[in-house]
């Protein structure tokens, strides 16, 4: 991950398409061509589990479906909570004979129609009552040793001793990387993150549409609405305070802002 | 049956109740059904009838006359114990052809849900369910049913004009009975149970009781819930004590599932579950959006925290300012006292 | 086996409006979803095929646009889909929608067993299914948790009561209505969900299924919606309560018991 920093490789989220699509062949489309778009600007394409709890496709499925190549640094499969063991191992199998290596792991969004991991499937029985991330990263590690590279996430905006507990327990069950939620300013919690993991890879989270209410609606926590917000202005300030983070886009407008971000990381 | 004349109404008369044993014990319920009838019968100044059928139940009739019952129609017999939804549909319709009743009331209990919509078929009657209030036309009979629908959305009133008798289902704790009078007496009817051969084609092989408390929190009416104000698993142990004692289900924040306190089957909001109870008692919860979308429309909401400037307090019907260990055991105190 | 299993399309939020007029729903932006009970029959239907073999056929009755439902069950796997369709059948109670489905089954033959959800979040009456055993004759399980075996033409159910549970054993052809207790439904493969794009789906109409049409629709249902409300508004009575933990805890208690919440 670090060489992604150095290299100034940013993270692009892709969303799958929902499961309730109406135009679904359309959506596919869609997906393909911003992830080749992705692969040919050499930057890393992160697709997402179930986002915000709504039903989609699993990453590895759009990529064997639709065919798409992978190349082994420029894709991260998002990987939460929400699925039964069985799916589970099916994910991980595909990422593996496709040679996908990082995993962002997450507790994630659920619903009441997603299934959600006991922690009698990942041998945490007795241990917790809810499968969290911690418990995944573990249980990924112990079945997996050594294929993955794995990341988790990190809340600025949650109360900052129980998301520095927590990501305390993420790292020891080896999680290697961090990215955070969207930041748009200087972020107290994220320096004090940077001063508490000089040595570990942190990538910040840069909110690329101008909707900052839907930011809040993302992180939990109510955001100062600012009706100026410019997304690529921001991005490049957050470059300039964070220089030894990389950056992951969040909502990156393929149309609209894709061709100004390449000269921008300088 | 399907009414082809105005003169054919006149032929039905009366309010029955079907009377709701669980375990061949008479429920609280049926007291209520009992007490809505008297309302009603008293407006078309007709009488009620309760149909008790069970095994062993003869004794318990009794009572039904205190609370307010004209007649009670005893089908008293061994293959009535435990639910045999046909058997019971069939005794109900023979009985229901041969007195003519002109409204059938049931509980809106797993039994009744079961049993109403067969006779209703059966019978060639219409059928409303979960009504929450009941009032009848004076002039023609016909009962004005009130029943939420969508989700409590909104109430619809529901009529049945051309099709005799009018049933509908009532849930527990709805309607009120009436104060017993003991010197009240009534007369009793016996009737037997004629379908012979059901028990080869159906068959309870077990029955099972269980007094945990509902996990499901769509069926309860009292959610515990907590956050992360809870501090761990023990205090969500507290909360599971409190909840035992109140006879309700336990909720959680999302902080509280995330942190592994407790199941996620057990979260509360935009990616959890969305509920609706009585009553939501919300100790050490903050009350993000995300949180309240889940629960704010629960009638009654009470908040235990020691900020009292969250947005959950400022929902809440009643805000408790305070340490969640200190006043969850002093509330249980209480109620033990009752 | 040869398994029905019935399901309903439903307004994806439970804030649908009536229309004042018609006192019929207002369907126009709403999105519609497959009745999410209906998901546990489906995939309990499938779960039984796949043990013992056999097929699932989905039905419902609906609008044209009801068709995407039962696309969501073919992804879901069950093998066939049939869709009822026709102003015929419009304004259907749950007497009239459980003759109408029954009709259907009537027509498909050799049913073994009938699956519903538990209830639909509209209608919200859990009275089709039991509708559906009584017009066939058949015998019912409702509020079924789990389904503990088939055999020999039979099937044992664990049936919620409210006190516990109990354990019935009925032969075929039986119909049971399902609780989300019952299984976690499967996620559709997005291979699946393609195929189910392109499946042909026939559309019965009550001639197809021999139904009376003075059974059907509006003028079949023994009930008629003759008035539609919003609930009666929730007054506020906020409250703040301070003191000791020990008053504090008197005052809630009185508060509860003036309410006669306990
Ligand atoms: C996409 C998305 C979906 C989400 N979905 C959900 C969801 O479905 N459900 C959900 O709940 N959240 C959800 N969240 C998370 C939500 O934004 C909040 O983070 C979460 O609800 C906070 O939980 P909490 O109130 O328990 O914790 P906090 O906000 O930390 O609140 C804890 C409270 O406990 C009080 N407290 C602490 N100690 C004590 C004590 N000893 N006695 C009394 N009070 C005490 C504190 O004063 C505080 O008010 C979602 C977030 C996102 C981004
Ligand atoms: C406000 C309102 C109140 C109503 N109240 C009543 C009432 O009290 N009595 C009454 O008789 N009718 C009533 N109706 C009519 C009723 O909603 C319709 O008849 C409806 O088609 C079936 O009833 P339900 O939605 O309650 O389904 P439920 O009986 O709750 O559904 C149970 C199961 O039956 C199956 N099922 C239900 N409908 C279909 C279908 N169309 N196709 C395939 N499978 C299906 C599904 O498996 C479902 O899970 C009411 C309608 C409205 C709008």
């Amino acid at each position: 991950m670090l060489h992604h920093i150095k290299n100034k490789v940013y993270h692009i989220e892709i969303l799958p398409p929902k499961q309730d699509s109406q135009k679904l062949e359309a959506d596919l489309e869609l997906f393909a061509q911003k992830y080749n778009r992705v692969m040919e600007s050499g930057y890393c394409a992160c697709i997402t589990d179930n986002a915000m709890g709504h039903l989609s496709f699993q990453g590895t499925e759009m990529i064997e479906e639709l065919g798409l190549e992978v190349r082994p640094e420029q894709v991260m499969i998002h990987l939460n909570t929400f699925h039964t063991l069985e799916d589970l191992h099916n994910i991980l199998d595909t990422c593996k004979s496709k040679g996908i290596k990082y995993l962002l792991v997450v507790s994630g969004d659920g619903s009441e129609r997603l299934p959600k991991l006991q922690p009698s499937d990942v041998g945490a029985e007795g241990k917790v009552e809810s499968v969290t991330s911690v418990e995944l990263l573990k249980y990924i590690e112990s079945k997996y040793p050594g294929t993955f590279t794995m990341g988790v996430a990190f809340n600025p905006y949650e109360p900052p001793e129980h998301e520095f507990e927590k990501l305390k327990r993420k790292l020891d069950a080896g999680a290697s990387f961090i990215i955070t939620q969207p930041i748009i300013e200087k972020n107290k919690i994220v320096d004090e993150l940077l001063e508490k993991y000089p040595d570990i890879p942190v990538i910040v989270e840069a909110w690329m549409s101008r909707k900052l209410h839907l930011l809040s609606e993302a992180v939990g926590y109510e955001i100062p609405e600012n009706t100026q917000y410019d997304p690529i202005e921001t991005l490049k300030s957050i470059h300039k305070l964070y220089p030894q983070c990389g950056v992951y886009l969040a909502l990156l407008g393929f149309k609209t802002q894709y061709h100004l971000i390449k000269d921008i990381w300088v | 049956m399907i009414l082809t004349s105005v003169t054919d109404r006149s032929k039905y008369s009366n309010v029955w109740v079907v009377a709701e044993f669980l375990s061949d014990k008479i429920q609280p319920v049926t007291y209520e059904l009992v007490g809505a009838a008297r309302k009603l019968a008293d407006k078309r100044s007709s009488k009620v009838w309760v149909v008790a059928m069970g095994s062993g139940i003869s004794q318990q009739v009794g009572s039904l006359f205190a609370y307010g019952a004209d007649k009670v129609i005893v089908v008293d017999d061994s293959r009535l114990s435990g639910f045999i939804d046909e058997l019971e549909a069939d005794v109900l319709a023979r009985l229901i052809g041969k007195y003519n009743p002109e409204i059938v009331l049931y509980a809106a209990t797993a039994r009744g849900r079961a049993l109403a919509p067969r006779v209703a078929v059966i019978t060639n009657c219409g059928l409303t369910a979960d009504c929450t209030g009941l009032d009848i036309d004076p002039e023609n009979g016909d009962l004005l049913q009130t029943r939420p629908a969508f989700g409590g959305n909104i109430m619809a009133t529901i009529r049945s004009s051309n099709h005799r008798p009018q049933m509908a289902t009532v849930r527990p704790r709805v309607m009120r009975a009436l104060e017993p009078d003991p010197d009240r007496t009534g007369e009793v009817i016996h009737e037997t149970v004629e379908m012979s051969d059901m028990l080869k084609i159906k068959r309870i092989i077990d029955v099972f009781h269980s007094d945990e408390t509902t996990v499901n929190l769509g069926d309860a009416e009292i959610i515990i819930s907590g956050g992360r104000g809870m501090k761990g698993p023990e205090g969500f142990e507290l909360l599971r004590k409190f909840a035992a004692k109140v006879g309700g289900a336990v909720g959680a924040s999302r902080a509280a599932v995330d942190a592994g306190w407790i199941p996620y089957s057990h979260q509360v909001g935009q990616t959890g579950q969305t509920v609706q109870t009585k009553v939501y008692i919300a100790c050490g919860i903050s009350g993000q959006i995300q949180h309240l979308v889940g629960m704010q429309s629960c009638d009654f909401i009470i908040a235990i925290d020691k900020n009292p400037d969250t947005p959950m307090m400022q929902l809440a019907d009643i805000a408790i300012v305070g340490d969640v260990f200190e006043i969850i055991p002093e509330i249980m105190n209480e109620l033990s006292k009752m | 086996m040869k398994i029905v299993v019935c399901i309903k399309q439903v307004p994806a939020t439970n804030e649908a409006k009536i229309d004042p007029e018609t006192k019929r729903i207002i369907r126009e932006g709403l999105n519609s979803i497959l009745n999410p009970f209906d998901t546990y029959a489906i995939e309990e239907g499938v779960r039984i095929r796949e043990k013992f073999g056999g097929e699932v056929i989905a039905i419902s009755m609906g609008p044209e646009k009801a068709i995407e439902v039962l696309r969501e069950a073919l992804s879901l796997g069950v093998d066939k889909a049939i869709l009822l369709s026709d102003k015929e059948f419009a304004g259907s109670d749950t007497w009239a929608t459980s003759y109408a489905l029954a009709k259907a089954i009537e027509k498909i033959g050799d049913v073994d067993l009938v699956i519903c959800g538990k209830q639909a979040i509209d209608g919200d009456t859990a009275q089709v299914g039991p509708g559906i055993a009584a017009h066939l004759g058949w015998v019912q399980a409702t509020y079924v948790m789990k389904v503990e075996d088939i055999q020999d033409g039979s099937i044992k159910v664990r049936r919620m009561r409210e006190d516990g549970y109990d354990i019935c054993e009925m032969n075929f052809p039986a119909v049971i209505t399902v609780l989300k207790d019952i299984n976690t439904p499967r996620i559709p493969s997005l291979k699946r969900r393609l195929a189910a794009r392109q499946a042909q789906i026939p559309v019965w109409k009550p001639a197809d299924i021999g139904a009376d049409t003075d059974k059907i629709g509006l003028d079949g249902s023994p009930t008629r919606v003759v008035k539609t409300a919003p609930p009666p508004a929730k007054k506020n009575v906020a409250k703040r309560i301070e003191g000791t933990p020990k008053e504090c805890a008197e005052a809630l208690v009185r508060e509860l018991r003036m309410r006669s919440i306990i």
